[in-house]
């Protein structure tokens, strides 16, 4: 945990360092939520019968997809990403050689984006209830636990994207393939229901279908978390089936990467 | 000596390299990979790489752009699995026990981005502080006592990436040193250094590391810097050893015996005589003709020379042993290799 603080503190330190991107950052979801919330309005007629089961305003259902959206967005792409360019910048043969687990070093290079993602998505909440979204704050933290849960689903392909960069310098274009399937097939702008039953019966192998249901019901309706629990136990077994995919990976990428000299930037 | 039972022997070695091969695949471009799926080429970066550093030696490998060398740091550290051969670190087998032959080390990479560059000089030794596990009531103690053996001590709130490269090199020494490693290995730490920032960092490798007798091992392409630096010096090329010996002995043998005389007639019989060519008619230092002595022999033998020269009456405003390059100084070694018989 001490390691994880110390990387978190020191991402925190480079990141202050550009204070007019974070401000801009938070400036970006304004203009985020705001348009959203006139195109929704328009779209409330059209879209109010088909999503009746999640909540049944078309502005709050799109705000949950925004805010899962974002959550997942995150979950494939921080480890990757910040092993990427620590690679890249050449910090990443220091850490490697540090007695500090590979897994830890992942979890310390991640944490920064993490609560900043976990911050944004908190404020996208707060500004959709302040223009009318319908939320049920008792349901919240059951709401999260969905959204934690989610991010494990996701987790494990970001963890196969590090392999992939790890072993080929590149995690090639699986990450916006996977992120634009989830966004097509997950219910972000649309349930899943409208979409044609041969394309429904894929998106049940996309975690966010699930994820995304679960957390409309909760956040929007207040449902039980009892009653979404196929859902969970849906994405509890992508979680477990897909980490360990991704764990088997990260060690093959690590041993494959030892023997072809690519773990070292140089 | 015997070692009582239970007793764990001290190996004389600090770092032990025996039979060391690596070979990688070469790149092909996709047209070839097309042309040819199955064939395989290989890039072979070690053969055979054999030798031992003792306790407290500084150790030299002195090799030019693709010798190995980086690829032997590789190897040392881990972070490159060699396909045959023996590594060890003060005892611990870095195949076997990779955790505990790299706490052996302290690296300094010649990559002066090893570093983050929006931290400051504190911050940064005290992230590697944490991610090396250092007590968590010792880190302030050392990183002050390492901002003050690297002399950054007054800039150790600027952001590293407003540092000098020689700044940055010496931070980067600092957190190699943040565990007290016993051995270090620097990987050609002044490569991207100007010759100022160079001479500078040897002055203090060799007043700050190399008096206090830890194990060094340094790569480096910079003869001058091997002999001036080194007790003993491996020189690799192209994977393979080519000579190990010692500093003063390999630089007797292979780089002392080109000397230099700034002279006012370049026709003086006394030059010939001495074995002196002139390196060209044309071109003059003020009226000075510079004269080349390819072999000269010791220093010694380079007074011997000059006093003949003066006594000859040739006027000399300098005469001076000239540093060979890396190139002039491997093509001896390989001259002077005995040939492979068939």
């Amino acid at each position: 945990m001490r390691v994880i603080i110390a990387m978190l503190r020191a991402t925190w330190r480079a990141a202050a360092s550009y204070r007019l991107a974070t401000v801009f950052s938070l400036l970006g979801l304004a203009f985020t939520v705001v348009p959203l919330y006139f195109v929704a309005g328009a779209l409330q007629g059209t879209m109010a019968g088909s999503i009746q089961d999640e909540g049944g305003q078309y502005f709050a259902f799109i705000l949950a997809g925004l805010m899962a959206t974002t959550i997942i967005t995150e979950a494939v792409s921080t480890i990757p990403g910040n092993v990427g360019s620590a690679a890249a910048s050449g910090t990443l043969d220091s850490l490697f050689l540090t007695p500090t687990p590979a897994v830890v070093l992942f979890a310390g290079l991640s944490a920064y984006g993490f609560l900043w993602t976990l911050l944004r998505t908190a404020l996208l909440l707060i500004g959709g209830a302040a223009l009318g979204a319908p939320i049920v704050w008792t349901s919240v933290p059951q709401a999260l636990l969905v959204l934690a849960l989610l991010t494990l689903a996701y987790l494990p392909f970001g963890l196969l994207m590090t392999a992939s960069q790890i072993a080929f310098r590149t995690s090639g274009p699986f990450m916006s393939g996977l992120l634009l399937i989830s966004t097509l097939l997950g219910g972000v702008y649309y349930p899943v229901n409208v979409i044609p039953s041969w394309l429904r019966s894929l998106a049940g192998f996309v975690p966010l279908s699930y994820g995304l249901r679960a957390f409309r019901k909760l956040l929007l309706e207040g449902v039980p978390l009892a009653s979404v629990w196929s859902d969970l136990a849906m994405l509890s077994l992508f979680a477990v089936v897909l980490g360990a995919l991704g764990v088997a990976a990260i060690a093959m990428a690590f041993r494959y990467a030892r023997r072809t000299g690519g773990l070292s930037q140089y | 000596m015997s070692t009582a039972p239970g007793e764990r022997s001290t190996p004389p070695q600090a770092v032990l390299v025996e039979d060391l091969h690596k070979r990688f695949p070469s790149h092909r471009s996709l047209w070839q990979t097309l042309r040819h799926p199955t064939r395989r080429e290989w890039v072979e970066s070690l053969q055979g790489v054999s030798f031992s550093v003792a306790r407290g030696e500084f150790f030299g490998v002195l090799g030019p752009n693709g010798a190995g060398k980086t690829t032997l740091f590789k190897c040392l550290t881990g972070l490159v699995t060699p396909d045959r051969g023996r590594l060890s670190l003060h005892g611990q087998d870095v195949l076997r026990s990779t955790r505990l032959a790299r706490a052996q080390v302290g690296v300094v990479f010649a990559n002066e981005r090893a570093m983050n560059w929006r931290l400051d000089a504190r911050e940064n030794l005290r992230l590697f502080a944490a991610l090396y596990n250092i007590p968590v009531a010792e880190v302030n103690d050392r990183v002050e006592a390492l901002l003050q053996l690297v002399e950054l001590t007054d800039t150790g709130q600027r952001l590293a990436g407003t540092f000098s490269s020689g700044m940055k090199q010496r931070l980067s020494l600092a957190r190699a040193l943040l565990t007290d490693p016993p051995i270090l290995l620097l990987d050609e730490p002044t490569r991207s250094l100007d010759p100022v920032s160079a001479g500078r960092f040897r002055t203090f490798l060799r007043e700050q590391v190399v008096a206090r007798g830890r194990t060094v091992v340094m790569a480096t392409h910079a003869a001058e810097e091997a002999f001036g630096l080194c007790d003993r010096v491996l020189v690799l090329d192209r994977g393979r050893v080519l000579a190990i010996d010692t500093a003063a002995r390999l630089a007797d043998r292979f780089a002392d015996h080109v000397y230099r005389a700034w002279i006012r007639e370049p026709g003086h019989p006394a030059l010939g005589v001495a074995g002196g060519r002139l390196l060209d008619q044309l071109t003059t230092h003020d009226g000075w003709y510079v004269v080349e002595f390819p072999d000269c022999g010791t220093a010694q033998d380079a007074a011997a020379v000059l006093r003949r020269l003066v006594a000859a009456g040739v006027e000399i405003s300098r005469f001076e042993r000239m540093g060979l390059s890396l190139g002039e100084f491997l093509e001896r070694i390989v001259a002077q290799q005995p040939k492979a018989t068939s």
